[in-house]
């Protein structure tokens, strides 16, 4: 298998799911006109000593290169209803940009030790994302969304709910969410034609950045 | 010199002692225990009794298979005891207008209450604006938008004094808004809320609970009741006890009922003739008619009801099993506890749950007799050694129990297990006195399972087994006596911030369910504390000489269930007061509360061998 065949191969798939997509479209209901968002970039992200907060860390491409998730739900609402999930169990989010990697894993895990209560979430560009904590270790994980297709506005706002229930060391019924044996043939080549896209941003001689985040209409 | 194996069939193990005897010389050499197989007092039972006499065989030193070593098998003449547990649901809580939202989001938002009128948030522009309003919010609302439009109102002076809200946005909407009002979120059926009604909300301030709408007599002052409407509000205010956030909401025709179901009667047969009793009338009559009825001869539940249809279960499975005739099972003992039992509000607009109390039942039925003669021939042609059948339980139970240390004549055990709580009281003379009551071990599960409303046994026996903590950290937990303990390797992530049970080896596993371990502690200790306390307080008082349970000095507990880490020393403590001395026996001085009836079997022998 070469190169080429590969890419030969990825491409007649996307188009495959690209037909398959025009038909059946897991749009997301939003409940909100959609929220354009600027992010705008401050200092070096710095370690949190404040106890109610819960960081989240988002990739190099996330709102800048990438608009939405790979089922179109739109970066200003993912971090929107993480912040909202977070703010209604009367906690504060902190959002850093972190460069030197795009594995969620090693993301949320770094966010968590920036935390000030050690929990931190994760989020890629295609909507993959990870409640971490800080003692645990980067590939063991409070909870695990892997299926990006099946992560919607409402997935989000329980993630952002749950990493602060976790930092209250209240006990959250973990997010329940939907299982679809389809989403990993149908999206497997436009997941990881977004990886590529997404390891291309990254740069990984740069500190991870605290950024801050606006809502415009 | 004769081997003997002296094996006790309970209800839940079946235990063995092996020893050799010679003349009065009796020397223990080995014992063991397996699950009983199949139901006490059955052929069945013939499988787990030969894999027990193997394992005490391995444990003497032989083989597994060499049956030819021992020379009897005893087999205890197993007390036909079966008991059965159900639960009965009293009260019921109706709505038939919703006038109440008594649910508890974990996130209400702003503090206070707010009194007005219900309208919907989208012709709250239109609303009269000297009028106060209660905001209803459905969830095509988002927050943003939502806070938005009320900002507005506020602004150009309407009366916005509080909010209800489909999703869980409360805490959104609060912070957005330049004076917070109180917003109850999470009410899942709000299209049912009824609009243009004066309504009140309340929210309390974190750690506190709603104290306006939980008193009828302030609920009657907001809203202007006559004396006969606040009695109707009663249970509504009732319902709202401890809550930290609750709706009231007042409409014409609105009614909250407290409905009791018909649980049904019994019918209670003593030597004073029979005696009616209904179910709902709860544990404390259940129990004083009990009391005056012994001994008892019988008990029937009301036909067509669920009470009849328990008492007629247990009836039929005796039956089945021992091949007596339905109308010759006798039930002879009845245990019934008060419990709260969490269930769905019938038409409540936001999932709300209600403690209704409820009563649970165990039953013990008695036979003339199980087939243990087919028993006996079982384990014969299994192994090929003499099988006997010992002398009455009770009695095998108290000279086993005799062999813990610090103990003599008149002695009194009380033998905790799983279907029943069985008493027995040795004299001076050898004589011995003997008794079996409803309710061990399967009751406290059932409790437990109803009291914290989830459905599933073996979580139930866990949590009555293990003690409690809380996963504070990955690396610490807080144990439910409030110590700390560290662990040098961080705990699985699945474990963080739950309540937990510790097995044995500090295996930790999460209870999935929605609770403080303070509330599970409460339930379990309550649960072993009616049923185990209630039961050896009631037991020694039918042993005890003159029912006067003062006039005993040593009672032993024995049992499965007094291996527990806390019933002991609960029942040890309740019986203190009594003065008498009790603790959990150690037979042989090496078996703990196991093995008294296998030991007894064996030392019966040797006795009568001389």
């Amino acid at each position: 298998m070469n190169e080429e065949l590969i890419r030969k191969v990825i491409a007649e798939v996307m188009a495959e799911v690209m037909a398959g997509e025009k038909r059946a479209a897991p749009r997301t209901e939003l409940s909100a006109p959609a929220a354009a968002v600027k992010i705008t970039e401050l200092e070096k992200a710095t370690k949190g000593v404040n106890p109610k907060e819960v960081v989240l860390a988002i990739t190099p491409g996330f709102g800048v290169h990438f608009q939405g998730t790979i089922i179109d739900v739109p970066h200003g609402e993912v971090i929107r209803q993480i912040m909202a999930g977070v703010e209604e169990e009367g906690l504060t989010c902190r959002v850093i940009r972190v460069y030197h990697t795009a594995d969620v894993a090693f993301m949320s895990h770094y966010a968590a030790r920036l935390s000030g209560s050690g929990i931190g979430i994760g989020v890629l560009c295609r909507g993959t994302a990870i409640i971490h904590q800080r003692d645990l270790a980067p590939l063991n994980n409070l909870e695990l969304f892997p299926q990006s297709p099946l992560l919607d506005a409402e997935v989000f706002r329980a993630i952002g709910r749950n990493a602060a229930k976790y930092a209250k060391g209240e006990q959250p019924i973990p997010v329940a969410t939907r299982n679809d044996p389809m989403a990993r043939p149908r999206f497997q080549g436009l997941a990881a034609l977004l990886h590529n896209k997404e390891m291309r941003y990254l740069d990984r001689k740069r500190p991870p950045m605290e950024v801050k985040v606006e809502f415009t209409r | 010199m004769p081997i003997v194996a002296g094996i006790d069939i309970g209800n839940s193990t079946t235990e063995v002692a092996l020893a050799r005897v010679e003349g009065r010389e009796v020397t223990f050499i080995g014992s063991a225990l397996h699950p009983t197989t199949g139901i006490k007092g059955t052929a069945q039972n013939a499988r787990g009794v030969v894999l027990a006499l193997g394992k005490a065989l391995e444990a003497a030193g032989w083989s597994r298979e060499d049956f030819r070593r021992v020379d009897l098998v005893r087999l205890n003449e197993a007390a036909p005891v079966i008991g059965d547990v159900a639960m009965e649901t009293v009260t019921e809580t109706i709505i038939t207008e919703s006038t109440m939202i008594g649910h508890n989001p974990t996130t209400p938002g702003g503090v206070g209450i707010g009194l007005g009128e219900t309208v919907l948030i989208d012709d709250l522009a239109s609303a009269p604006e000297d009028r106060a309003l209660v905001a209803v919010i459905p969830a095509d609302w988002d927050y943003e938008r939502a806070s938005e439009e009320l900002r507005k109102i506020l602004g150009r002076g309407g009366k916005v004094k509080a909010a209800i809200c489909q999703s869980d946005d409360g805490v959104l909407i609060a912070n957005r808004l330049p004076s917070p009002v109180p917003i109850v979120d999470e009410v899942r059926a709000i299209d049912r809320v009824p609009l243009g009604m004066p309504c009140c909300v309340e929210v309390a301030p974190p750690g506190r609970v709603v104290e306006t709408l939980a008193n009828p007599y302030d609920v009657a002052t907001l809203f202007g009741l006559s004396p006969e409407e606040t009695r109707q509000i009663v249970p509504v205010t009732r319902a709202l006890v401890g809550n930290r956030s609750a709706v009231v909401i007042r409409t014409p025709l609105g009614e909250v009922k407290e409905r009791s179901i018909p649980a049904g009667e019994l019918y209670v047969e003593g030597p004073a003739g029979r005696r009616t009793l209904n179910v709902e009338e709860g544990a404390g009559a259940i129990m004083a008619l009990v009391a005056e009825s012994e001994p008892l001869r019988d008990i029937f539940g009301q036909p067509g009801t669920n009470v009849g249809g328990m008492m007629e279960r247990v009836r039929r499975t005796m039956s089945n099993l021992t091949g007596i005739p339905i109308g010759d099972v006798h039930i002879r003992d009845l245990l019934a506890v008060d419990t709260l039992v969490p269930q769905k509000v019938v038409g409540g607009l936001a999932d709300e749950f209600s403690q209704e109390s409820g009563v649970a039942l165990a039953v013990m039925v008695e036979t003339r007799e199980l087939p243990m003669k087919h028993l006996a021939e079982a384990v014969r042609t299994e192994t090929g050694i003499a099988v006997e059948i010992g002398g009455v339980e009770a009695e095998m139970a108290i000279n086993g129990a005799l062999t813990t240390p610090g103990t003599k004549p008149p002695l009194a055990i009380i033998d905790l297990g799983a279907g029943s709580t069985d008493a027995s009281l040795m004299r001076e003379n050898g004589t011995v006195e003997l008794i079996h009551l409803a309710g061990a071990g399967n009751m406290v599960n059932t409790i437990i399972t109803s009291e914290l409303g989830f459905d599933d046994p073996e979580l139930a026996e866990s949590i009555k087994r293990y003690p409690l903590c809380k996963v504070e950290s990955v690396f610490h937990i807080r144990q439910e006596d409030g110590t700390v303990r560290f662990f040098d390797r961080p705990l699985e992530p699945h474990l963080f911030g739950r309540v937990a049970l510790i097995h044995e080896g500090d295996l930790l596993q999460p209870i999935p369910l929605r609770t403080t371990m303070e509330r599970v502690r409460q339930v379990r200790r309550k649960a072993k504390g009616e049923v185990f306390v209630t039961n050896a307080v009631r037991a020694l008082e039918r042993v005890a000489p003159a029912k006067n349970v003062r006039l005993l000095d040593h009672v032993v507990l024995v049992g499965g269930s007094a291996l527990d880490f806390e019933i002991p020393t609960m029942i040890t403590d309740a019986l203190s007061r009594y003065g008498v001395v009790s603790g959990r026996g150690n037979i042989r001085g090496v078996e703990g509360p196991r093995n008294a009836v296998a030991t007894g079997l064996v030392l019966t022998w040797g006795r009568e061998g001389t």
